[in-house]
């Protein structure tokens, strides 16, 4: 399989999708709706690029397109730039102060404040969605549709789904999703608004709330053989710590007992 | 799956027995007819109860999320009670043509709602489609069910007082 | 919006027709049954005539016969049919066998009718149709220049045949195509026969149909087939036609490229707006299934196939094809990013052909007759006839079905009549909310109608539709119309029909509410190349059509909005006021009665004013005005 990319042949492996193939090469394509741990959505079309078929140019998505068969792509001609450039545009006036935007805005000579500024904190990359429904509780989806469609839970009520597994803050590129761990309560928290209300463990030990207490079924579940046992702790991550650390110094202070003093120096 | 016991309390009409009988019985409880099985219960209560998407999403084993976005998706299903009276405008191009777009307006200033939205008294609900199809006898209207060929304002005042008289 | 027509007749109690020649003997026995002369009374039920009140002509057509109590051997059969077509004269009767054709029939003529014309063999003279125009009115179907300019080989049966009654569709054919496939032919050679002719998908994309057969019959995999009656385009209503008139058609042609492809299992994708036509489909699958044409063993053969209905929910983005799958697998209807086809992994992920209503529709017929004389209809390139609804600002509006290749000027003026009230042709809009404006007249008015001729000059085929617009539609408030309509059934997900279109109808909003700015013809290109370029699905890259094509064919008029803050047409309201051209006006007094806002003031037989203040812009005054004196300034 021959890959010409942006002119030059580029190392490739049949079924990979484009943009794998230019990470891998160090050929540089925009995402904004991409991970690589979860199934492309093509929903930003930020990653479009030119496929050339012969005498004709088609248009792809480069997250979702797998390379089957010889092509050749351009990742970044004129009339790609132009797209993009306006389509970061049209995002900005979701999203005026996105970090993500501001730096691809610089790249394509975008003006940000083209558009008129509607605050909605989202560039609707639907990737909290996405996630939540892969590795959370199925709480946060892409509800309505047209400009109306937005990230939301279901009835837009608190969610009793909801594990607090965070992943949705971690994942949003705007940052509009944070939780705040509070008296004994974890918050998450999508566009000022409350999402979900998770009670907090506490530990057995020193008593400070570190891990959501959550049904651990359907993690399980999902999770299949071998399960996931750092929920099932009692104590905080920092006790546990403390305690293993307790008993291997016990354990090496056992050991260590009938040797010379002067070995502990030495390690 | 989710407690709805709260909302249960507050919208205590839905029956059971009716959602079973739509949901397995007339559909198998087949999750791929779930769209079907949700216009069924909107047709006998006017809208999608809370309690019902909840009760839908235990019996065919469907996250409630899931279920919220298709209650959300498609225009003709609503989370809100209707009106008593249903009132659809078309808004196909030929009725469009012929001026439905003024008699949406038209109505939505009598009533002081916007399209798709119902009275306060939740007497009167107005919504608009787009082409019902019998574009030759254009603008259409639907009022209860009844299809109105050739439309005019005079007959859309003329439903507004006759359900502000009821 | 359902309203229920009588029940279909009850078959389950027949026997199941065991062969191919057992069906040719069960139609020849129909058909002896059936006295040619006898007199016949046909009472069109499409969704048109219906909601003009033809059921009611019916049952009083109905109450009508018993009561005049015609001799038994004459009495007449009262029938309800799909549509005619001629949907802007409904109620529609035809009568035969002399056929007959009244238009425009009330409740309380059938009386008159019955006495008079099935008694009496008289014609009534007020019922027949007067082309607009002449005063010769025409007695018989045949005769009528909207019909006798038609080719129809998808809507031979449509306003025919009862729907309701399977019997009456295999008098008149119906599963003559599927017999002659499980008789005599392999599903290869069916293929071959669908790729002879040539035929090309007519849900708007126009993808050869065989060798679409072909790529999914390779598939490993249980298969499956797919009918799109998800007919969304406002204004376009060919398919419901179909569904509605002639269900069979649909049915054997999906069981025959069943057959073809080796599938034993459809589904028929029907939007709910169109209730009439899940009642028609519905009782058909159950009648042809009592008869053995559908479900187990059909016609006595090891082949099976089942059908079922599926309703849409209201979504116009369902009619893409990936979106229509999730929709059918009980999902969201947002169309799915992938390149891979759906004849190798579309619904319940396997392999899935999935054809719109009337290109099923003209399966059988190709069956039957060969690939090679479905070719002698229409262009080298478009074979076959093409079923397009006309509706807008013409005189007959309806369905035309007419070879590909017709040219515009024979589709508007030949068949609909031209445009009704002295108007100017201005445009016709082909192809639905993503097709363009074809501005008239022009050269373009002889332009043949074709899959590649429509996109050569920035408009399309699509499925069909066909709006004639006069000199009285603004052609930057129709691109914002369109646009509107896109945004509210967009499904949301991807950025540049999202953004692009809300922008796009933020703009023209402004343009048609007299705030346009310089640079925004230039913005609307801009955004509009974007969203066609980089969109996920059909929907997003053809959504600026409508503003482009305008923008290319009328510019002017998007610069009279924005620079001289005028809407030539009359449409933009803060953009343009009547005035009285005081030379024409008579006095005659019309418009000042007819305003509803006494805004027109003037003494008899004196040229009258109006006061602007006043003036909601209505249009009432403009439109009845004898002598054209009020002017759009």
């Amino acid at each position: 399989m021959k890959i010409i990319m942006d002119g030059k042949e580029v190392a490739a492996e049949r079924g990979q999708t484009i943009v794998e193939v230019a990470r891998r090469n160090g050929v540089y394509i925009p995402t904004l709706c991409h991970v690589p741990a979860l199934e492309p959505a093509a929903m930003c079309r930020v990653c479009t690029v030119e496929l050339v078929e012969g005498r004709r140019t088609r248009l792809v998505t480069s997250c979702n397109y797998p390379l089957r068969g010889d092509a050749e792509i351009r990742t970044d001609t004129p009339m790609l730039r132009q797209n993009r450039k306006v389509l970061i545009e049209l995002l900005a006036s979701r999203c005026p102060d996105a970090e993500a935007l501001k730096e691809l805005a610089e790249r394509y000579g975008a003006d940000l404040n083209r558009f008129p500024a509607e605050d909605r904190q989202c560039i609707m990359c639907g990737l909290c969605a996405r996630v939540c429904e892969r590795v959370g509780g199925n709480v946060l989806a892409l509800c309505g549709r047209g400009v109306e469609i937005r990230v939301d839970t279901s009835f837009g009520r608190l969610s009793p789904t909801c594990i607090g597994c965070a992943s949705c803050v971690q994942i949003c590129p705007v940052n509009a999703i944070r939780i705040e761990d509070m008296d004994g309560e974890r918050r998450v928290i999508v566009r000022g608004k409350e999402a979900s209300r998770v009670q907090l463990r506490k530990c057995t030990s020193c008593g400070i709330h570190f891990g959501p207490v959550i049904d651990l079924g359907p993690v399980l579940d999902r999770a299949g053989e071998g399960g996931v046992p750092a929920f099932n702790a009692s104590v905080c991550p920092a006790c546990s710590r403390r305690s293993l650390a307790r008993r291997l110094a016990e354990r090496h202070f056992e050991q260590h007992a009938v040797e010379s003093p002067d070995a502990d120096e030495e390690g | 799956m989710p407690e709805s016991e709260a909302t249960c309390c507050q919208e205590p009409e839905v029956d059971f027995v009716v959602l079973d009988r739509i949901i397995r019985d007339e559909f198998g409880g087949r999750r791929e007819a779930m769209i079907m099985m949700m216009q069924t219960i909107q047709r006998r209560y006017r809208y999608l109860p809370e309690p019902a998407l909840y009760y839908l999403s235990q019996v065919l084993g469907v996250p409630i999320t899931k279920i919220y976005e298709v209650a959300t998706f498609y225009a003709s299903f609503s989370l809100v009670p209707k009106g008593k009276h249903l009132l659809h405008v078309c808004t196909g191009t030929a009725c469009h043509l012929k001026g439905s777009g003024g008699m949406v307006r038209h109505v939505a200033a009598k009533l002081g709602i916007a399209p798709g939205a119902t009275t306060p008294d939740m007497k009167f609900t107005l919504e608009t489609v787009n082409c019902l199809g019998a574009c030759a006898v254009s603008p259409v209207v639907v009022f209860d069910d009844k299809y109105y060929p050739q439309a005019t304002v005079g007959q859309l005042n003329e439903f507004i007082e006759k359900v502000n008289a009821e | 919006m359902a309203t229920a027509i009588s029940t279909a007749p009850d078959l389950a109690w027949t026997k199941k027709i065991s062969s191919p020649q057992e069906l040719a003997s069960f139609r020849q026995a129909i058909l002896a049954s059936l006295d040619p002369n006898a007199p016949r009374i046909r009472v069109c039920c499409g969704t048109g005539c219906k909601a003009v009140g033809s059921l009611d002509v019916l049952e009083a057509m109905k109450t009508a016969v018993a009561a005049a109590g015609v001799d038994v051997h004459v009495m007449p059969e009262v029938k309800r049919t799909g549509c005619h077509g001629f949907c802007s004269r409904g109620p529609l009767l035809t009568l035969e066998p002399q056929g007959l054709f009244y238009q425009r029939v009330k409740s309380e003529d059938t009386a008159e009718i019955v006495q008079k014309t099935i008694i009496g063999g008289e014609v009534i003279p007020r019922f027949l149709y007067k082309p607009p125009g002449s005063k010769e009115a025409i007695a018989k179907v045949s005769d009528i220049p909207f019909f006798a300019k038609q080719t129809k080989l998808v809507l031979k049966r449509v306003g025919r045949i009862d729907p309701f009654d399977i019997r009456d569709a295999i008098a008149a054919g119906a599963y003559e195509g599927i017999a002659k496939v499980l008789a005599e032919m392999t599903p290869q050679q069916v293929i071959e026969e669908i790729k002879v002719s040539r035929l090309r998908g007519r849900g708007g994309a126009g993808f050869p149909t065989g060798v679409k057969w072909e790529s999914c019959a390779g598939q490993a995999g249980r298969h499956y087939v797919i009918c799109n009656g998800d007919e969304g385009d406002p204004g376009a209503f060919m398919d419901a036609s179909v569904m509605e008139g002639d269900p069979h058609a649909v049915l054997e042609g999906m069981a025959i490229a069943a057959y073809a492809m080796g599938s034993d299992r459809g589904f028929l994708y029907v939007r709910m707006e169109y209730p009439l036509a899940v009642q028609t489909l519905t009782a058909a699958i159950r009648q042809a299934e009592d008869l053995g044409l559908l479900g187990q063993n059909i016609l006595g053969t090891d082949f099976s196939f089942r059908v079922s209905v599926s309703t849409g929910a209201g979504a116009f983005v369902c009619g893409e094809s990936s979106a229509l799958m999730s929709s059918l697998e009980g999902k969201v209807g947002r169309p799915r990013a992938k390149y891979i086809r759906s004849t190798e992994k579309g619904f319940r992920d396997s392999p899935s052909n999935l054809n719109n209503v009337e290109t099923y529709a003209n399966v059988p017929e190709i069956i039957l007759r060969g690939g090679q004389w479905y070719t002698t209809y229409g262009t080298e390139r478009s074979t076959g006839t093409k079923v397009f609804s006309l509706t807008g600002n013409v005189h007959n509006v309806g369905l035309v079905e007419v070879p590909m290749g017709t040219s515009l000027k024979d589709i508007v003026f030949g068949i609909g009549g031209g445009v009704p009230n002295k108007k100017e042709l201005k445009a016709v809009q082909t192809g639905g909310p993503s097709g363009g404006c074809i501005p008239i007249p022009s050269k373009f008015i002889d332009i043949n109608v074709g899959f590649g001729k429509l996109a050569e000059i920035g408009s399309m085929m699509g499925s069909g539709g066909m709006i004639v617009m006069d000199e009285n539609t603004c052609m930057v408030e129709i691109s914002r119309y369109f646009i509107n309509f896109l945004v509210e059934e967009s499904c949301g997900q991807c950025t540049p029909c999202r953004e692009g279109l809300t922008r796009m109808r933020e703009i023209l909003s402004r343009i048609t509410q007299g705030e346009g700015r310089e640079g925004d013809i230039e913005l609307l290109e801009e955004i509009g190349q974007f969203t066609n370029n980089f969109s996920l699905c059909g929907l997003g890259t053809s959504a600026a059509n409508p503003v482009l094509s305008t923008i290319r064919y009328f510019r002017d008029e998007y610069e009279a909005h924005i620079r001289d803050k005028k809407c030539p047409a009359g449409v933009c309201k803060p953009l343009y006021y009547y005035e009285i051209d005081s030379e024409k006006c008579t006095g005659c007094g019309v418009c000042r009665k007819r305003c509803p806002a006494a805004a027109i003031e003037g003494e008899k037989k004196k040229p009258h004013t109006i006061h602007q203040e006043l003036c909601i812009k209505c249009m009432e005054c403009y439109r009845n005005c004898k002598f054209d004196s009020i002017r759009i300034m």
